[in-house]
């Protein structure tokens, strides 16, 4: 299983705000949205199109490619043409620091 | 040129399923000469065969190279293209000048041109019907690089059988490959080439292959992909005269995260040319495939007889395939199709073999086999068709 990563300081996110990183061998995005963290793959499972330059909106992402939409808590699909959800990332914040866990399933 | 190009960018039609982010080129460095002369991992491809000769590179450097005196009494060359350059180099230069794979194409195929070391070289006179096999070797350490440049000329009448291979010593090993093979079959003459790439799963494989096919010449190429970390292959046959013929046989197997993708042109350029590939992916865990294929028919090339096709065996729900094949035709006296298919594993079928008294991983190895079986017996070659069902069967885990 792999470890928490130090990705950002807490002060450094806008609230809404998204930065997409890469952690280990994932590029993943973080959100922060009404001062909590979520981390999902930078990836929408209907074309890979990069969801970290998509737009936020409450606690969906949409992918700038086709539209789909995914929950940024669940990683669930919320709209056509994403059918399957994106891989979700466990996140913790630590004093100033937000770590996140690649998941590796 | 290397210093003016951009990377691919995620936008680039070729590159929006294939993400390079991660991939990071400071973290390699030029090939080293080596401090000493290190084994290189023994071939899959060439048990129990003969060979004409052989050829062997290490992370880039010449290694080692054989020919029987049979072929080099006839004018066969064979060895690393950086010694035969230097011995040969009247002979060679104007093939290498043809540029048959195009150096600008894109940022991989400038630093290969810049940077290329290694690599190996077959030249065959014309008429002259080597009929062992070859064998070319290319090998590389964990976090090397491997810049090889493999030449391969058949001369008019000419015929060979190529067996190249690219290697790692460890399962998991990293490194970088960006490489190009330029295949020349000249009139009349008749080669079968194959290539298994069977890196490291950490290596990033970066490869642009074509070949240029003469009048009533005929070439099969087989590619087995069953390594690397991500793998961006484009692959062009050119039928340059007429009557000229290609099959190709692609068999990719992929597990873990592992991200192949292969594009393939077949250019007919001349009329009544044949050209027919086959490609199959079977893939397991969270791994990807994408392949895209073209039949490119110019005005000319009336009476082109084209075939692609591309089927996609998805042995987990994580996995994914994206196949997309195309036809570009500005002929109007044509025949060519094409064909695609993804599917899972019919759980009929394994229910069925269940039932016979095999296990479920049996049942499921059964089924693959029978996937590829269809490439298999287009393989002429005995000792590659044994190698490639045999790393394939290893590699299928269970599923419940």
């Amino acid at each position: 299983m792999s470890e928490f990563v130090k990705v950002a300081k807490v002060a450094d996110m806008p609230d809404p705000g998204k930065l997409t990183l890469e952690v280990e061998d994932s590029v993943v995005v973080l959100f922060r949205v009404d001062g909590r963290f979520y981390c999902i793959d930078d990836v929408c499972t209907h074309d890979g199109g990069p969801l970290g330059e998509g737009q936020l909106h409450d606690h969906a992402i949409a992918c700038p490619r086709h539209g789909a939409k995914f929950d940024i808590r669940t990683g669930r699909p919320l709209t056509m043409p994403a059918t399957v959800p994106t891989l979700v990332h466990e996140v913790k914040v630590e004093g100033e620091d937000v770590y996140v866990r690649i998941n590796e399933a | 040129m290397f210093g003016k190009m951009d990377w691919p960018g995620r936008r680039d039609e070729e590159w929006i399923r294939t993400d390079i982010r991660l991939f990071k080129l400071d973290k390699f460095s030029l090939p080293a000469a080596r401090e000493a002369a290190a084994a290189a991992p023994s071939s899959v491809l060439s048990e129990g065969v003969e060979l004409a000769g052989v050829s062997v590179s290490l992370d880039s450097w010449p290694s080692s190279n054989r020919l029987d005196r049979r072929w080099a009494e006839q004018g066969v060359l064979l060895g690393s293209l950086d010694q035969l350059v230097v011995e040969h180099g009247e002979r060679l230069r104007p093939f290498l000048q043809r540029r048959i794979v195009n150096p600008y194409y894109d940022k991989f195929a400038c630093l290969h041109t810049a940077c290329w070391s290694g690599g190996h070289v077959l030249y065959v006179p014309r008429g002259v019907v080597v009929d062992q096999p070859v064998h070319m070797l290319s090998a590389m350490s964990d976090g090397r690089v491997d810049f090889g440049h493999v030449l391969v000329i058949l001369e008019d009448g000419a015929e060979a059988t190529v067996l190249t291979e690219t290697a790692g010593f460890g399962e998991t090993d990293g490194g970088l490959h960006c490489g190009a093979t330029e295949i020349i079959v000249g009139r009349g003459a008749n080669l079968r080439f194959v290539n298994l790439q069977d890196w490291g799963q950490g290596v990033w494989h970066f490869a642009h292959q074509r070949a240029v096919v003469g009048r009533d010449a005929s070439l099969q190429w087989t590619v087995a992909a069953l390594g690397s970390r991500l793998a961006k292959v484009n692959q062009h046959v050119g039928l340059m005269g007429e009557g000229a013929s290609c099959q190709v046989n692609g068999v990719l197997f992929t597990e873990g995260k592992q991200h192949l993708t292969y594009h393939t042109l077949q250019h007919h350029e001349a009329p009544h040319c044949h050209s027919d590939f086959l490609y199959k992916a079977a893939l397991q865990d969270r791994s990807r495939t994408v392949w895209r294929g073209m039949i490119k028919v110019d005005p000319g090339a009336q009476k082109t007889d084209g075939y692609q096709r591309n089927d996609n065996l998805l042995l987990s729900d994580h996995a994914r395939a994206d196949s997309i094949p195309g036809l570009e035709i500005e002929a109007d006296d044509v025949r060519c199709t094409h064909g695609s298919t993804s599917g899972k594993v019919d759980d009929e079928l394994v229910f069925y073999a269940m039932s016979r008294g095999f296990t479920r991983r049996e049942a499921v190895r059964m089924i693959v086999s029978g996937f590829f079986q269809q490439i298999f017996d287009r393989i002429t070659i005995e000792s590659v068709r044994d190698a490639l069902g045999h790393a394939i069967a290893a590699r299928v885990r269970e599923y419940n």
